[in-house]
């Protein structure tokens, strides 16, 4: 399998005042395409970084990220803007919908976005139908649920269709039952639809439909587990 | 897609917006209410002054067709030399004097005879010409304006007069003393400020024109036909009036500038957040700022019709307060106006559309 994203030597020091933190020290990390890569760790250890500096949203200190061969770590806002519009869809927490407009239009501006205006109001009907949000076509993100904000929120990440999809806690803001539905969406997407998929998560049992298993602890990569061979195995949730 | 979020985005703070566009309003309506009151009162004078019937206008050297500030004169003796010459019908002197006290406006003191010869007399609403040396006629707009009767007491130049007649408007000024009253209140005994010359015949115009300039060589004169054009023309190129317009136009742009700049600069900081989701989404630089630069667009373009609406509501204020006043608004001034609230628009959400788009992504998505 080809490789879709890849760091090497990725460190990321934050200088506040005098202190120094390395959130992210040394971290090199191979993701092929159609892996499904969950990261786990302790608070504070750099998994927010990581993301945001193999998303683009942050240049590292020192190392490099390759999405899809393309480098994303060069300094050049326009550049890393650019590789992000193309290649990266994020999910976060915090659902991050545009306010003002409808669900229909968060959709239509992440594709007008990508594709320089133009925009497909068809793959977007299509997509709030899978969602079973066809109803809440017209409705402002705060008339939402949770759970239906945050499946609107990973539709936008990847309607159009990123070479992979970075999510950062996507069900921390969310119930049991909402988190399992938003999982499965998830899943699915990397199943039915081969979606690459990195996802940070705090939860055993969400990391337990990912394929691969990294663990973090002070900015460092200390663990990886293939499918299978970690304990969570066994209480894999019947998604 | 974008379009929909700039309105979005507008109508989200329906108070934001509407105050915003309202001063770029205001800046609108201050111009073109400047502007349409001293056009229409240009015009209105213009055509009175069409409306006397003269064929020739003849002024003193130095004069200036702006009347109003006009302070040449010359000897009434030059009406004799005038009407000795082929082709002359009548001479009226007229001195013109701009009057400040109760009200502001021109003042005409004429001859009643030879004025007569020159209009084809006043045509009168109520009462007659001059009885005495202390009697005013004035027009019947004046006389509605200010709701002034036959036998009423007016202030001028600071002498009492006595209204004798009220005329219809059109022929010259608003208000007309005798000429001798006028000479002896300004201090300059046997002189006018003006000849209004009137021929036999059309065709002698040109011929009489070039005669005047041989005999009185520094005397400019206007073929009347074409003297409202003149005057309007002067009036526009009046520096002091121009000055005022003008400064006028660059305070108003700098009002709308100033209010678009701090309600651009107040979004961009209320939506760090949006911009940080927008960001996330790939969106470039230039896209950000346009989208803040589109929405200063709108609320300019917003502005522009309110003041549109302001001008014409202040227009219907003001002829109700005082019937006299003109209101002309040139066509051009729409053009300029709108242009104007557009580019301080432009130019206001300018500074922080461009702060916006350089927001670092990850401290924007933090934003609460
Ligand atoms: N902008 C910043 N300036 C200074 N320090 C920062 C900044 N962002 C993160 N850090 C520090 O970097 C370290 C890693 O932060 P990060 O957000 O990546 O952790 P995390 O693993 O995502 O934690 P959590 O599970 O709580 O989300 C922390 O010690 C944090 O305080
Ligand atoms: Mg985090």
């Amino acid at each position: 399998m080809k490789t879709i994203l890849e760091s090497i030597e990725l460190t990321k020091i934050f200088k506040t005042g005098k202190i120094e933190v390395a959130a992210v020290r040394d971290v090199s990390l191979k993701v092929r395409e159609g892996e499904f890569i969950a990261i786990m760790g302790p608070s504070g250890c750099g998994k927010s970084t990581l993301l945001h500096l193999l998303g683009g949203l942050a240049t590292p200190t020192s190392g490099r990220v390759l999405v899809d061969g393309e480098e994303i770590s060069s300094g050049k806002d326009a550049i890393r803007t650019d590789i992000r519009r193309r290649k990266i869809g994020f999910v976060f927490q915090r659902f991050n919908l545009l306010p003002t407009l409808s669900a229909q239009g968060n959709l239509e501006i992440a594709q007008e976005i990508h594709r320089n205006g133009s925009r497909d109001p068809q793959h977007v009907d299509e997509i709030l139908n899978l969602l079973g949000l066809e109803k809440k076509t017209h409705h402002k993100p705060s008339e939402l649920s949770g759970g239906e904000q945050q499946r609107l929120a990973i539709a936008r990440a990847v309607i159009n269709r990123p070479a992979i999809l970075l999510a950062d806690e996507p069900t921390g803001n969310l119930d049991t039952r909402n988190s399992m539905v938003v999982l499965k969406m998830i899943q699915e997407l990397n199943r039915a639809l081969s979606q690459t998929i990195l996802m940070i998560t705090h939860n055993p049992e969400a990391a337990g439909i990912a394929s691969r298993l990294i663990e973090m602890r002070d900015g460092r990569i200390v663990s990886q587990q293939q499918e299978g061979e970690w304990n969570a195995t066994e209480d894999r949730m019947s998604l | 897609m974008s379009a929909q979020l700039v309105l979005s985005n507008v109508v989200s703070r329906p108070m934001r917006s509407l105050a915003t566009a309202l001063a770029v309003g205001v800046e609108v309506a201050l111009i073109l209410l400047l502007v349409g009151l001293s056009t229409g009162m240009i015009r209105e004078n213009s055509r009175r002054m069409a409306g006397v019937g003269a064929d020739i206008v003849l002024q003193p050297p130095n004069s200036s067709l702006v009347l109003a500030a006009s302070t040449g004169a010359m000897s009434v003796k030059i009406a004799d030399l005038v009407s000795r010459i082929e082709g002359v019908k009548a001479v009226a002197p007229v001195y013109l004097q701009f009057n400040t006290s109760g009200g502001m406006g021109l003042v005409w003191g004429i001859d009643q005879e030879s004025f007569n010869r020159i209009t084809q007399g006043f045509i009168y609403r109520e009462g007659t010409g001059f009885q005495g040396p202390d009697d005013v006629i004035i027009d019947d707009i004046y006389a509605d304006g200010r709701e002034l009767r036959l036998g009423d007491d007016l202030k001028l130049m600071n002498h009492s007069f006595r209204v004798a007649g009220i005329v219809e408007h059109g022929k010259g000024s608003r208000v007309f003393i005798p000429l001798d009253t006028m000479q002896r209140l300004v201090g300059t005994p046997g002189q006018a400020t003006m000849m209004m010359i009137k021929c036999d015949s059309q065709s002698d115009i040109a011929g009489i024109q070039s005669e005047l300039g041989r005999r009185l060589k520094s005397y400019p004169t206007f073929d009347m036909s074409s003297f409202a054009a003149h005057i309007e023309e002067a009036n526009r190129d009046f520096g002091p009036l121009k000055y005022f317009t003008n400064t006028v136009v660059f305070i108003a742009t700098l009002i709308g500038f100033f209010i678009i700049f701090l309600s651009m600069y107040t979004a961009i900081t209320e939506r760090t957040h949006e911009i940080g989701i927008l960001k996330s989404l790939g969106a470039p630089q230039g896209y950000i700022s346009l989208l803040f630069l589109k929405e200063a667009l709108v609320l300019g373009g917003l502005g522009f019709v309110l003041g549109l609406g302001l001008t014409f509501g202040g227009r219907f204020f003001f002829q109700l307060l005082m019937p006299t006043l003109q209101h002309k608004l040139p066509p051009e001034w729409l053009l300029y106006t709108g242009l104007l609230a557009l580019f301080s628009a432009g130019l206001g959400a300018l500074y922080p559309a461009l702060r916006a788009a350089r927001q670092d992504p990850i401290e924007a998505l933090a934003y609460e």
